[in-house]
């Protein structure tokens, strides 16, 4: 049943713009292209967002196909595209994540 | 999908030099004498290639003998050939024309 | 889509490899294999920090060890234009599967429903000795 959900969770994210927090603590953000059991995700046209404390966040366009691999990721979140147009991130300022502790 | 079948066939590295990368960090170089479809390694003539005691990260030019060794396969992160490699001077993806 | 096929679809094209350590390794994937572990010929390995390099032959990578892959954009058409073809034939699995008695349905189904691949040729392969007229028909 749990399984279920979580499938349907993913199903419903396929070709949306979705944010990804790795064990690494970055924050990569893509379109949805595939996943897997695993949780191995194909993320199109991706970006990673690095946030500073002291800057704004920098954009840094990391392009094209990747797949990332389940064991490294943390979180996937559903990302709202109009909320996110609204976002001026050169002033969102936030101290970056830190790794995953295992 | 990809059948249950193990992308790289050792075979053809027997009796040739492996360099073999481990999960922790180690790295060995030996002949390789055997392994089995867990990826566990037999290396002969083995050598470890030490690391910089500050920075775990860097291999220094420095090694110890370890003889025959058995390398678990669940540790073996990476293999390759020791023929053919080498360490490059300069950053390759400058040059134009550089692979990817 | 999965992103084993895509991976698999990818073979004999550049790919970028991350590990968990950080090392990056640049090459054309030979092969990969269900577990992710890949094979790559013509390899550059990059250090965690970016400024040691090293040319290998080719390498065997264990798929637990990777962090993530960058594949070139082209691979997704690739793997969608095989999809096509194949979703082209299985209607007639699923049709010949419901149509046939109740466990010829649920194999054809659960087959169908992977990822496709081996497992979706041996449905078709079955489904095909049976009903090899309606086929004909289909394709006609």
């Amino acid at each position: 049943m749990a399984a279920d959900l979580q499938e349907a969770g993913l199903a419903s994210l396929v070709d949306t713009t979705i944010s990804v927090i790795t064990n690494d603590g970055r924050n990569i953000v893509g379109i949805l292209r595939g996943y897997d059991q695993a949780t191995n995700l194909i993320l199109d046209e991706c970006h990673e967002r690095v946030y500073s404390s002291k800057s704004g966040v920098d954009q840094v366009v990391l392009g094209g196909l990747h797949v990332v691999r389940g064991d490294n990721i943390a979180v996937v979140g559903e990302l709202d595209d109009d909320l996110d147009q609204q976002l001026n991130l050169s002033q969102i300022r936030a101290a970056p994540l830190k790794a995953v502790q295992h | 999908m990809s059948r249950k079948e193990n992308a790289l066939d050792l075979a053809k590295f027997i009796d040739k030099g492996v360099r073999v990368k481990l999960s922790g960090g180690r790295e060995v170089e030996g002949t390789l004498k055997g392994y089995d479809q867990l990826l566990n390694l037999v290396l002969d003539e083995t050598t470890e290639f030490l690391r910089d005691k500050d920075d775990p990260l860097r291999i220094t030019d420095e090694t110890r003998s370890l003889g025959l060794v058995v390398c678990r396969g669940t540790a073996v992160m990476m293999v390759s050939p020791t023929a053919g490699t080498e360490e490059l001077a300069t950053n390759p993806f400058l040059e134009p024309g550089a692979a990817e | 889509m999965l992103p084993l096929l895509l991976l698999k679809t990818a073979q004999k094209h550049p790919v970028l490899v991350e590990l968990k350590n950080g090392e990056t390794y640049n090459g054309h994937m030979v092969q990969c294999d269900s577990w992710m572990n890949v094979h790559l010929r013509e390899v550059i390995c990059t250090s965690k920090d970016g400024d040691r390099f090293w040319r290998i032959p080719e390498t065997y990578i264990r798929g637990n060890t990777i962090k993530y892959l960058r594949v070139p954009d082209e691979v997704i058409d690739k793997v969608k234009e095989e999809t096509y073809k194949r979703d082209e034939k299985r209607p007639n699995v699923f049709n010949r599967g419901r149509g046939m008695r109740g466990r010829g349905g649920g194999r054809g189904e659960g087959r169908g429903q992977m990822d496709g691949g081996g497992r979706g040729e041996g449905g078709r392969g079955s489904g095909g000795r049976g009903n090899r007229g309606r086929g004909q028909h289909q394709q006609l």
